[in-house]
């Protein structure tokens, strides 16, 4: 093969290449061949969480009560449950990975496009805390005495003061709004509708039924009941007998008394942890009634046997993130260690409860400590803008060379979108190898930024040349010429920002990370297409015919 | 043929007033951080219809206790709110409080970061200037090992880096001056803003002390040091502006179209490559003829 013919050869590779990242940049340009666009279109880039809106978590875990040899298994386990909850959402590709930072232990989420980023961030961090717990009679403590009666003394006499005004013709509903305590009643003016008799405490029935009231009177009198003092309006009594009815209206003020005992529920000591499975099952036949079914591991078994016997004839509850979700009466020791929960729900309700808690418990706490996300219409707009003005960018580059380098300038241009197709089918293809490219719109910054620095090599190239021809070298051997003595200069230029955009890549975070990855690429990717494409192109296509056409190098040659 | 070197008195009288100005203003004004190296919460509220004052949204943050809370409009009806924040809790609440009293607006974005992080985020950013100016400067050395007549290679070097400081300082002066005046912030994107400034700065001073080198080995022994070198410079010249503004081109673009995200993070870039395209045509080579001269009186 002589030089011409491998030249040709040579040529017709730049030819392909060109087509082809030209095509996979841009598939729509043959989306009337559908089985050609079917192919091409498929490499997609892939946008970071920047353009496509999502979030973009950190959590530290809290290793410290682990023991040192085991914090990589941990914190393998949590990933393992991270990523059992993060699938359910149905994220396209959800990111969850473990990282080690100043000595921190750290687990990194990322979710692109996904909508309600709050949801998605309970979902993640929150563990569904199951816990059984046992009836307790608490004592409240007492309140001393002498602030119950002082605390009286002022409410009766604010009672008697409103019982005033309602004698003396106020706006019955309205003292009753203003001042009743009566959480049932004062917002409808203190009315009750009709009640049958005997459902009031007996005090406030006498006033109704005994004392000589008229309809729509009040009673001149306060009656103190067990709630405190009520200031009592007659509206109408119907019925014979014991079935008669009664409506009236009332204004409380509510009496202070010792705090009673109450009936609460105490930890039992068994709680998800024990839990071996959860399981939907139906109540009756048919699909009604969804119910979940627990079931304990051993030491469970046992605890929850001694719970039940302990608890015969009482309430055992069963809480669920600190809400009670059911708390039946228990009938008979439970020894197979099985319990179910009935809480009203919907299927997908009961679904979801037994996913979650089959996908357990994380085995150390975490804590959010970095958060960054970005809602969808906003990564829209980015991604619009950031490619705007990188084809801004790109058309204002190449005018610039067209003007300044003319013949030159326009082989330059063809190389510097033969560059921009490239790299767009770097980002593309890059999703078929380990090594996927995000495309961030710091990255697309980069990506713009590359594009004026592409040039560069060119410039040195073309500068060198016109000097060359200046010297009065034929445009031929200057353009080799360029070639061969810009290429030191291109290469430890490339280097030095090559060097910094690794230490960026190092550094690490996010933005910093996209720009750096991209640049690095770009300024690769454009030392091949500015030396090795344009000097391809230009070899093919220049020949003697070039030497009296000054102008087109836009060179003068001289003389002296 | 320009005497640029000739100039050398001017340039050092310019760059050395701004590089003192621009370190006075550090001094007297600091930088504004952004939250990536504060730590804290930066939520980003759209609204459906009118923006509702200040003075109407801290009230509705009142009962929150936020610390250094700052509210800031931006252009698309939405409102930027930063805080101190120590846990994540709060944040839920503070999107909480706002959904409640305005049901139709949006939380576009959330950038949240803890001390832990912030702090680790300063260290990596500083630690990453240092190795980049380490590294650059070590492979300069390395690039120009063979040339050591007249001046010693590890001098290119040290003449590559005082030229990439002053360029770095010039831009954390003018962000200083901006974040002072105009609430502009620096983050992690600023700290990569400067090492791009830093891989670019040393790219045009390669091209210029490249042709130096060139010069060097080919010259007559008539042609004095300080002639290569502003023969250098001129040779060099258009190709150092031409790339510049290539390079400028595209910034611009992305500044002016970009949107907001990646605005001060061009315009770091614009700043720093301006000015280091002036710094490797005024002050590297300047460096170099400058030791050469206290070289010879010695």
């Amino acid at each position: 093969m002589n030089s011409r013919q491998k030249l040709r050869l040579k040529f017709s590779l730049v030819i392909v290449l060109a087509i082809l990242a030209g095509l996979i940049a841009y598939p729509q340009a043959v989306s009337k061949i559908p089985r050609l666009f079917g192919i091409l279109d498929k490499p997609k880039v892939n946008l970071g969480l920047d353009l496509q809106g999502g979030i973009h978590l950190e959590y530290k875990a809290d290793t410290s009560k682990v023991d040192s040899a085991q914090v990589g298994d941990a914190m393998q386990a949590v990933q393992d449950v991270i990523e059992r909850r993060v699938n359910a959402f149905g994220v396209a590709e959800p990111v969850v990975y473990t990282t080690k930072s100043g000595g921190e232990q750290r687990l990194v989420v990322e979710l692109a496009g996904v909508k309600d980023i709050n949801e998605a961030k309970k979902m993640i961090s929150e563990t569904p805390f199951l816990e059984f717990k046992e009836e307790k009679m608490t004592e409240p403590e007492k309140i001393p005495e002498e602030i119950i009666t002082s605390a009286n003394e002022k409410s009766k006499a604010k009672a008697e003061d409103i019982l005033k005004k309602a004698l003396a013709g106020e706006d019955f509903a309205v003292l009753a709004k203003d001042n009743s305590q009566d959480p049932g009643s004062k917002d409808n003016g203190g009315v009750y509708d009709f009640q049958k008799k005997g459902s009031f405490v007996p005090e406030y029935e006498a006033v109704i039924f005994d004392e000589n009231v008229k309809n729509d009177e009040v009673y001149s009198k306060l009656v103190e009941t067990q709630f405190g003092w009520h200031i009592i309006k007659k509206i109408e009594i119907k019925g014979d007998g014991d079935d008669r009815e009664f409506k009236s209206a009332h204004i409380l003020i509510s009496k202070m008394t010792q705090p009673q005992p109450q009936m609460d529920f105490a930890s039992t000591g068994l709680s998800g942890k024990n839990l071996k499975s959860a399981s939907v099952q139906f109540k009756s036949q048919g699909l009604s009634e969804p119910e979940v079914s627990l079931k304990f591991d051993d030491e469970g078994t046992k605890l929850f046997a001694d719970i039940t016997k302990k608890n015969i004839g009482k309430r055992v509850a069963i809480y669920l993130d600190g809400e009670i979700i059911t708390a039946p009466t228990v009938q008979s020791e439970i020894l197979n260690g099985e319990a179910v929960v009935t809480g009203n729900y919907t299927v997908e309700e009961a679904k979801t409860l037994v996913k979650r808690l089959n996908e357990g418990a994380l085995p150390v706490p975490i804590s959010l400590v970095s958060q960054q996300s970005v809602e969808a219409t906003l990564g829209q707009v980015s991604l619009e803008k950031s490619l705007k003005a990188g084809m801004i960018g790109l058309l204002l580059v190449i005018i610039f060379m067209l003007i300044y380098y003319r013949f030159l300038g326009l082989i330059a241009s063809v190389a510097l979108l033969i560059y921009s197709a490239l790299m767009i089918s770097i980002f593309k293809l890059s999703g078929f190898t380990p090594w996927q490219i995000t495309l961030t719109l710091p990255g697309i910054a980069g990506f713009v930024l590359s594009i004026g620095m592409a040039v560069d090599a060119n410039i040195l190239i073309f500068e060198r040349t016109k000097e060359e021809v200046r010297k009065g070298r034929n445009i031929l051997s200057a353009i080799e010429e360029g070639f061969k003595r810009a290429w030191t200069s291109i290469l430890d230029g490339n280097m030095s920002s090559i060097i910094t955009a690794l230490i960026l890549v190092e550094m690490g975070t996010g933005f910093v990370k996209g720009f750096a990855v991209t640049l690095i690429i770009g300024v690769l990717a454009s030392m091949f297409t500015a030396v090795v494409i344009t000097r391809t192109i230009l070899r093919f296509i220049l020949g003697p015919w070039i030497e009296n056409r000054m102008w087109l190098v836009g060179a003068k040659k001289n003389e002296s | 043929m320009l005497n640029i070197i000739s100039k050398t008195k001017y340039a050092y009288i310019f760059s050395i007033t701004l590089t003192v100005l621009c370190i006075g203003a550090l001094f007297t004004w600091g930088l504004k951080y952004g939250i990536d190296f504060t730590g804290g919460t930066l939520i980003e509220v759209k609204f459906e219809n009118s923006l509702p004052a200040n003075q109407e949204l801290e009230d509705v943050l009142k009962d929150l206790n936020l610390k250094s809370l700052t509210l800031q409009s931006t252009g698309n009806n939405s409102v930027l709110i930063r805080y101190a924040s120590e846990d994540d809790k709060i944040n839920q609440t503070v999107l909480e409080a706002l959904l409640k009293k305005y049901p139709e607006s949006k939380n576009l974005r959330t950038d949240y970061a803890n001390a832990s992080v912030s702090s680790e985020l300063k260290t990596k950013s500083l630690m990453a200037i240092f190795w980049a100016v380490a590294g650059i400067m070590a492979y300069i050395a390395w690039a120009f090992r063979r040339v050591s007549h007249p001046v010693a290679s590890w001098k290119y070097g040290a003449g590559a880096v005082v030229a990439l400081l002053h360029d770095i300082l010039i831009t954390v002066g003018a962000f200083s001056v901006l974040g002072h005046f105009w609430g502009v912030e620096v983050g992690v994107p600023f700290v990569a803003a400067l090492l791009t400034i830093l891989g670019f700065s040393v790219h045009d001073t390669i091209v210029v002390y490249d042709r130096t080198r060139e010069n060097l080995q080919r010259s007559s022994a008539k042609e004095k040091f300080p002639e290569i070198v502003n023969r250098s410079l001129n040779e060099t010249l258009v190709r150092s502006i031409n790339t510049s503004l290539t390079v400028i081109i595209t910034l611009l673009a992305i500044y002016i179209f970009g949107g907001e995200s990646i605005k001060h993070f061009s315009l770091a870039l614009l700043i720093g490559i301006t000015f280091g395209t002036y710094s490797s045509i005024f002050i590297a080579s300047a460096l170099l003829v400058t030791s050469y001269n206290l070289q010879i009186k010695k």
